[in-house]
């Protein structure tokens, strides 16, 4: 073979290769999909949740597929983001009721379980001595699966959701970046 | 794993973790041993050219699933072989249909020649039938390559998987 139909071989094995990510990057994400179906059917906003949904299994997928430190954020960000999932899909079945009338307890359950995504978040990202890019996909995706159950009063849910998480993480964050610049 | 990332197995290692840019190394590491395992199985530079190919397509379809524990030579050669059995197949097939005088790379005792490719695709087609571990200990052995386990183990890997290999050859073929 001469030097033309090897680098013409070169180009369709590396579209195969690009093939083959995408393909496993597709299997990868399967589960969030069951996730996704099953929040859908449990949340006062299936629209909302689809849509975050849709969100969580194309950025999973993007990133399963590109490799590298975001596609070993996938997991961590995924499993960080039940516990605000979680946590406000059984807050939408509970009310607090006062003297004022109820209340829904879904952005405290959302604000909560931020906070423990973002530790968790910070402690996987500490551990492995993770670059910035592993912290910023593991964080997109905790946002995205959290987001799922946290639309469930609109979009203060996702807000408190963002302000816990930012609280939780931001500490691990800071320790990483100056534990760098001290060594 | 302390591997040397600049070896084929580290650089392996690396495309299956998206590293994209080892990725013409690791093709220019594969294709010239591939392509001569290819030869030498299918006899005929024309079919051990297309074997090689989709051999290559479908190792770096797979790059992303290499196991990092096991040598990567070993494993791209299983598939090849694997490749060229399938393409042996085929065209024995086509031939026996059309029944055309072959045209492939004439020797001075074409018979011998004939007979000696068949029983390399015979011996293709029995590796096939073996499990991967076994493939991947004959291959490395037929190629003198590094398998992931050496030593007594390798030694005793290889007897079982030859003893294996005897066996399947006899049960496809009835004779050693």
């Amino acid at each position: 073979m001469d030097s033309t139909d090897l680098a013409r071989l070169e180009r369709r094995v590396r579209w195969a290769y690009e093939r083959g990510r995408l393909r496993r990057a597709l299997l990868g994400v399967a589960p969030v999909f069951v996730i996704v179906a099953v929040t859908a059917c449990v949340a006062h906003q299936p629209m909302s949740t689809l849509w975050f949904g849709l969100a969580t299994v194309s950025v999973g997928a993007a990133m399963l597929w590109y490799g590298r430190d975001p596609q070993k954020a996938v997991l961590p960000g995924i499993a960080a983001g039940l516990v605000p999932l979680v946590l406000a899909l059984c807050a939408n079945s509970m009310h607090s009721c006062g003297a004022d009338g109820c209340s829904s307890l879904c952005v405290h359950a959302c604000a909560v379980g931020g906070v423990v995504a973002g530790l968790a978040v910070a402690s996987v990202g500490n551990q492995r001595r993770a670059g910035i890019w592993f912290w910023l996909s593991a964080s997109s995706l905790t946002l995205l699966t959290g987001a799922m159950g946290c639309s469930c009063i609109g979009y203060s849910g996702v807000a408190g959701l963002g302000i816990g998480f930012a609280a939780g993480v931001v500490p691990g964050l800071l320790r990483t970046v100056f534990a760098k610049k001290t060594s | 794993m302390g591997t040397d990332p600049n070896t084929l197995d580290g650089l392996m290692a690396r495309l299956a973790d998206g590293d994209r840019t080892v990725f013409a190394r690791v093709f220019e590491l594969l294709w010239g041993p591939i392509h001569r395992l290819c030869v030498s199985l299918l006899k005929n530079d024309a079919d051990a050219s297309d074997a090689a190919q989709e051999a290559m397509h479908k190792i770096l379809e797979r790059a992303s699933d290499y196991d990092k524990t096991r040598p990567a030579m070993p494993w791209a050669m299983a598939l090849a072989a694997w490749e060229c059995r399938t393409l042996a197949r085929k065209r024995n097939r086509r031939r026996e249909e059309t029944d055309e005088p072959s045209n492939e790379r004439g020797g001075e005792h074409p018979e011998e020649e004939f007979e000696q490719r068949d029983l390399t695709a015979a011996a293709v087609s029995a590796l096939g039938e073996l499990s991967d571990t076994d493939r991947e200990t004959l291959v490395a052995t037929f190629w003198d390559e590094a398998a992931s386990v050496s030593g007594a183990t390798l030694r005793k890997r290889r007897e079982r998987a030859l003893d294996r290999f005897r066996k399947t050859f006899r049960r496809l073929y009835g004779l050693d």
